[in-house]
């Protein structure tokens, strides 16, 4: 166990040791944010009034929905490509050849894919909490309509989506070896995550053959998880403006709060299985990887 | 007693042959010296003994068990410095020795005890909070040999440790690897290319495609292949010609080559108003090298 301990906290502290790597992963989130707000914002604003056109709205209550929107699409990016720059740590070990040197100690090759896991899981983790943290001190300037079981909710989904950004990390990296390779893996990330979970777009703005395929995505229903708990308070409030059921359902439709898998209404607890089934999964999928390149190198030993 | 015994070791990718049937002992304690250009097959042995190369036939015994037989318990026995330092250069020294140690489960006083001794054996007192990216060369290459050595192994592997550092931390290396086997008695096991880095060894093998050409102490080795040298100092040119010996010059003096050193003792009587300013040597070992694979070493001299 001591073992396991060190070697996490070994590859978590190269990873904020190298401030080539950690700064932009901790500024990566705050100029999203940023570029959310100063970009999209407006786009967003207008969205929501155009869908409750004729009825009067509070510009408060805009704020609210809108920051809840930028936030919940912050957290569902972050959570998955960060892990992937976490990951770094495993794939320079192997480009270095210090991977070779850690299993001619004793240690468990196991326990070191192990230890590469929990260290991904982890600063993933605290840089979403980073960004979480800055993005509600924003949701708070613009309305603040969270309740505690929501805030709740929306960590415990961080939680699983950063599971699931780990997991997937870890299988795409485990056929990694140089760091161009990795550079290579977190730039496509970066670049397409954020709209194939439907965190840039909302799925309902899409097509219906588009948002049907997105769906057979995992990373989508996490999204959905964090768009309904930042959301969701916010939406609801409209309620106290006179804005009749109907239409906040469509708002809730609109921006993902309600997730719809060809035509049927996807259950919150679906949303959730879902995404730990597919965590699971990677994992498996995974630890398979790495016993297979075991018993290669075991054959190897018998031919 | 044989701390290494390698017998009919074969590894082989396809066709290519990269040990083909080598086999040797090395003696616990010994200072044991495996040589060869790269690519001959010394990296590749390496590999199969510590247990990170699968081989393709022959028997590696680490202290009398089989390599495959028991991993861990040989991996404990076993410090390796690879010729590309292993340290992460991020982390200070302090944190490359506690995460090293934490592999063999020495934490806490454990740790801290063997800290000082590490300290004190390898004059890290100075740098022990110093990122290892900072460090010079020859800094962080005893950094590299104390890691190796954190778990107080039997046999420290040292893989072409001085490759690419300067005369001056070469010798320091090797003065800290000498402070260890005198300390420890520890089992030195050293490839290189750096011949003349073998000629403090007790037993030398020549290795050259995956074969082994030569296995003896230095001293075997230099009078079986090499002749000895009388340098002179001061001497006349025309004289040593008019007495048809053959020579060549050396910087200021004249460099004579003979059998052996029976030889050189007879030259010397005979003509001793010729020899009253002169050194024998042995052959050197890079001339052994020469001899043995008809190749020259990359190293060359230290």
């Amino acid at each position: 166990m001591k073992t396991l301990l060190s070697l996490v906290e070994r590859n978590c502290k190269l990873f904020f040791r190298d401030k080539g790597t950690f700064f932009p992963s901790l500024l990566a989130p705050l100029i999203l944010l940023f570029l959310f707000i100063a970009f999209l914002g407006n786009v967003y604003r207008d969205s929501i009034r155009s869908i409750v056109a004729g009825f009067p709205i509070s510009d408060g209550a805009v704020e609210g929905i809108a920051a809840g929107w930028l936030l919940s699409s912050l957290l569902a990016v972050c959570a998955v490509t960060i892990a992937f720059t976490a990951n770094t740590i495993m794939v320079q070990d192997r480009a270095t050849g210090r991977a070779k040197d850690l299993l001619v100690s004793p240690v468990q090759p196991a326990l070191v894919a192990l230890a590469y896991f929990i260290a991904t899981f982890l600063v993933t983790l605290m840089i979403c909490a980073v960004a979480l943290g800055a993005g509600l001190i924003y949701v708070g300037a613009a309305g603040w309509h969270l309740t505690a079981e929501d805030l709740c909710l929306a960590v415990a989904d961080t939680v699983l989506l950063t599971l699931f950004g780990t997991a997937l990390s870890s299988v795409v990296c485990h056929f990694l070896h140089s760091q161009g390779g990795v550079t290579g893996v977190q730039a496509i990330v970066s670049a397409a995550y954020g709209f194939l979970c439907g965190a840039y777009m909302p799925l309902d703005s899409l097509t219906d053959w588009l948002k049907d395929a997105l769906m057979f995505l995992p990373g989508t229903y996490g999204t959905g998880l964090l768009h309904t708990h930042l959301m969701d308070g916010a939406i609801g409030a409209l309620a106290g403006e006179g804005i009749p059921e109907a239409l906040i359902e469509g708002m809730k439709d609109g921006f993902d709060c309600n997730l719809t898998f060809f035509g049927s209404a996807v259950p919150e607890w679906t949303s959730y299985l879902v995404l730990a089934l597919a965590a699971l999964v990677l994992i498996a999928l995974y630890v398979l990887l790495c016993s297979v390149r075991l018993r290669r190198s075991g054959k190897r030993k018998i031919s | 007693m044989n701390i290494i015994e390698i017998e009919h070791l074969k590894k082989y990718y396809g066709a290519v042959k990269a040990v083909d049937d080598i086999t040797f002992w090395v003696k616990n304690g010994e200072f044991f010296a495996f040589l060869g250009v790269n690519g001959a097959g010394k990296s590749t042995t390496i590999g199969i003994l510590s247990g990170d190369l699968p081989r393709t036939e022959g028997i590696v015994r680490v202290g009398g068990r089989d390599v495959d037989e028991c991993p861990a318990q040989i991996k404990r026995e076993l410090g390796v410095v690879f010729q590309s330092s292993a340290l992460d250069p991020a982390l200070s020294v302090y944190d490359n020795l506690k995460y090293r140690a934490a592999l063999y489960s020495i934490t806490g006083a454990a740790f801290r005890e063997r800290l000082r001794e590490l300290e004190t054996l390898f004059e890290l007192g100075g740098i022990m909070k110093r990122p290892v990216g900072k460090l010079s060369g020859g800094q962080r290459r005893r950094v590299d040999i104390a890691r190796a050595l954190v778990h107080r192994p039997g046999i420290l592997i040292l893989d072409e440790p001085t490759t690419g550092l300067d005369p001056q931390t070469r010798k320091g290396v090797w003065k800290t690897v000498n402070a260890i086997r005198k300390v420890r008695g520890t089992t030195v096991f050293l490839t290189t290319h750096y011949m003349e880095e073998a000629a403090d060894a007790d037993r030398v093998v020549i290795i050259d495609g995956g074969k082994i050409l030569a296995n003896a102490t230095p001293l075997e080795l230099k009078n079986r292949y090499t002749g000895d040298y009388i340098t002179l100092y001061g001497a006349e040119e025309e004289k040593l010609r008019l007495l048809g010996l053959g020579y060549e010059r050396v910087g200021e003096a004249l460099r004579i080559e003979v059998k052996d050193t029976a030889e050189a003792t007879g030259l010397i009587l005979k003509h001793p108003d010729l020899f009253t300013d002169y050194e024998i040597t042995k052959g050197k070992m890079d001339d052994v090298f020469l001899a043995v694979t008809g190749k020259r070493a990359e190293g060359g001299m230290l």
